[in-house]
């Protein structure tokens, strides 16, 4: 009982990690990106490559194969993730309107996955990383035991980046994002640049990804391309969107009550026809909750509380600049 | 995961240029396909403005309903027209329930888009549900490979590609000369000034969903006829060629979306001759990606929506 218990709550600030990192891009800044649990992947690789060292059974293969402590494998995964995120930045989000956007960013995602599954000698193509050793090292432990140390260190984490992201939201610099995301042509008309504080918030939210996922990998102790299908990125939106979006309390509300709790409901669904029918339903209610949510109740469960007075003055302000920018 | 992998008969000792060839060939099944599918998308843009996620599994929804009649022993064209039927259905009933309040209340694209995905989650797990996640065979044998010229194509690449020209005539004729194209199209151009001319645009819609879901669902069998087998995401997979196609010929532009196919047809063939097939699959994407950065008003654009 304990087991069950710890196991979800490890799964459940996992996800949180990554739907707080979804949040400051989407919630915060408005960039629809559909490939983050590419990121996620790519941090999970990374720790695990840095750490395992090299592959001692023939025809698996992976690169790097380094030997460093794993909390640097973890941070190294972030980094990763967040570098590419820049890349992937520099390229698309600076040039692109929301839906295109999105249509971009899941092409990335299949690209990713199209060339992780196919080219072997990267991260073991198809048949992906196993056995990865528990962070604890040689010393034998339970997997109850393990998931009693992982809760905290996922814990830990989870409450430094909220507390990163909380601080992020009330600075000038938060103060900046959500200006740009409102209307970016006032925040531009105020001096303010639009694309750098979006770029360094989206790299922030990768890097959380990228963290998330070195967690994962050393928690399930596993990872291959089916576990970062480009759905996942789709449930982690609708966390988001659920839980509402903008505020890191929406995020973890969304994280372990529609990912964690539906994943635990849906234990309960009886089983007919055949086992894929569980994880269906469960899909299903998932698309039907997000629908019902942004039809009803656009804002999310918790909605960013500061949007009352925001919605009040300076939308209208804005209208005034553009109106004496036309005039003039 | 990879869009249009097909089983494609290649000889390792003919010449370049014939392995060119069959590869354009090859492209103009996989083109027919897409077009169809591309218009649909369209279409249904021209007039509503906001993408649709879940055309892929409105695809797959059509082929598995062509399938389950076509098992019944009912004849091949008559489970086509009735597939078509049934997703030209599923589109309306999708618009009335699902989208139509959103554009009431005129909300951003972006978050018709996440609807979109929402409605995705549904139509494909619902039809995981039914009709089960594991792959079915749907094959139609119509006689061997023939040669055509330089091409080499199954008598049902011939019948699809047929069949798309002759349905892409069909509603070219339609968007021209009749009054509901006429309707349609002053909706895409401006569906306020239409609805002030006394044009019903919400009616002109639904009827364009139900058109693009006849369109979707002949291209979805198409799609499975070339593939041989069909499973609950095998329409999602493919989804983003479609929105290469899409893209390339201009979003909201039928006839530039035709055009489109076309390219991202006969490219991802062409390439996948002299890649490793694998890779096929990522070059539509990185078509797709590459277009959005320098084209994003696509490649034929002309003026006015419709052009």
């Amino acid at each position: 009982m304990l087991y069950f218990i710890t196991d979800l709550l490890v799964l459940g600030c996992i996800n949180s990690i990554m739907v707080v990192g979804l949040n400051l891009q989407y919630g915060y800044t408005g960039l629809l990106n559909f490939a983050f649990y590419t990121y996620v992947a790519i941090g999970a690789y990374i720790a695990a490559v840095t750490t395992i060292g090299p592959s001692t059974v023939t025809g698996v293969t992976w690169v790097l194969g380094w030997t460093l402590p794993w909390w640097v494998g973890i941070i190294l995964g972030g980094i990763a993730a967040s570098l590419l995120g820049a890349l992937v930045f520099a390229f698309t989000v600076r040039r692109l309107r929301s839906d295109y956007l999105a249509i971009v960013t899941v092409s990335v995602a299949f690209i990713f996955w199209n060339a992780i599954n196919t080219y072997i000698p990267l991260f073991d193509g198809g048949t992906g990383l196993f056995n990865v050793p528990y962070i604890t090292g040689n010393a034998a432990i339970s997997s109850e035991q393990y998931s009693g140390i992982m809760v905290l260190l996922s814990a830990a984490i989870l409450a430094l980046f909220v507390w990163t992201s909380r601080r992020l939201f009330r600075s000038p610099f938060g103060r900046l994002l959500r200006a740009t995301r409102e209307d970016e042509v006032v925040t531009n008309a105020f001096g303010r640049p639009s694309w750098q504080p979006q770029l360094w918030v989206f790299m922030i939210g990768c890097f959380m990804a990228g963290v998330a996922g070195g967690l994962f990998i050393f928690y399930i102790t596993a990872w291959s391309p089916y576990a970062f299908l480009p759905l996942e990125s789709f449930i982690l939106l609708a966390a988001l969107i659920v839980g509402g979006s903008g505020n890191y309390w929406g995020s973890l509300l969304g994280a372990f009550v529609l990912i964690e709790g539906l994943a635990e409901l849906s234990r309960f669904i009886p089983s007919f026809g055949n086992g894929a029918d569980v994880g269906a339903i469960r899909a299903i209610i998932i698309g039907a909750v997000l629908i019902v949510v942004l039809r009803y109740r656009p804002e999310g469960l918790i909605p960013e509380r500061w949007l009352h007075w925001y919605s009040e003055a300076p939308s209208g302000l804005g209208a005034r600049i553009r109106a004496i920018g036309r005039s003039g | 995961m990879q869009p249009g992998h097909r089983a494609r008969l290649q000889d390792p000792a003919a010449p370049a240029i014939n392995q060119f060839l069959l590869a354009v060939g090859f492209g103009l099944a996989t083109a027919s396909v897409v077009a169809l599918a591309a218009v649909a998308v369209s279409l249904q843009v021209s007039v509503t403005n906001f993408i649709n996620f879940a055309y892929g599994d409105f695809m797959t929804f059509g082929a598995y309903i062509a399938w389950t009649v076509a098992q019944r022993g009912v004849n091949f064209f008559v489970a086509i027209a009735i597939g078509g039927v049934a997703t030209g259905l599923l589109g309306v009933i999708a618009n009335i329930l699902v989208f139509r309040p959103f554009m009431r209340r005129r909300v951003r694209p972006v978050t018709l888009l996440i609807v979109g995905v929402g409605l995705s989650f549904i139509v494909q797990n619902g039809i995981t549900v039914i009709w089960g996640a594991e792959p079915v065979r749907f094959q139609q044998t119509l006689g061997d490979a023939m040669h055509l010229g330089p091409f080499l194509l199954t008598p049902g690449d011939l019948l699809m590609i047929g069949a798309s020209i002759a349905l892409l005539v069909l509603l070219h004729m339609m968007l021209t000369y009749t009054k509901f194209g006429k309707a349609l199209r002053a909706t895409s151009n401006n569906a306020d000034l239409a609805e002030a001319c006394g044009i019903d645009s919400e009616r002109v819609i639904s009827i364009t969903w139900f058109i693009a879901g006849i369109l979707t669902a002949v291209a979805g069998v198409g799609l499975v006829l070339q593939e041989s087998t069909l499973d609950p995401t095998t329409g999602f997979t493919e989804l983003f060629v479609i929105f290469g196609a899409v893209i390339l010929g201009g979003i909201g532009r039928p006839y530039g979306a035709m055009l489109g196919a076309l390219v991202v047809g006969i490219l991802t063939e062409v390439s996948g001759a002299y890649v490793n097939a694998a890779y096929k699959g990522s070059i539509a994407f990185g078509v797709v990606i590459l277009l959005l950065l320098f084209r994003p008003q696509g490649i034929f654009t002309t003026a006015g929506k419709m052009g």
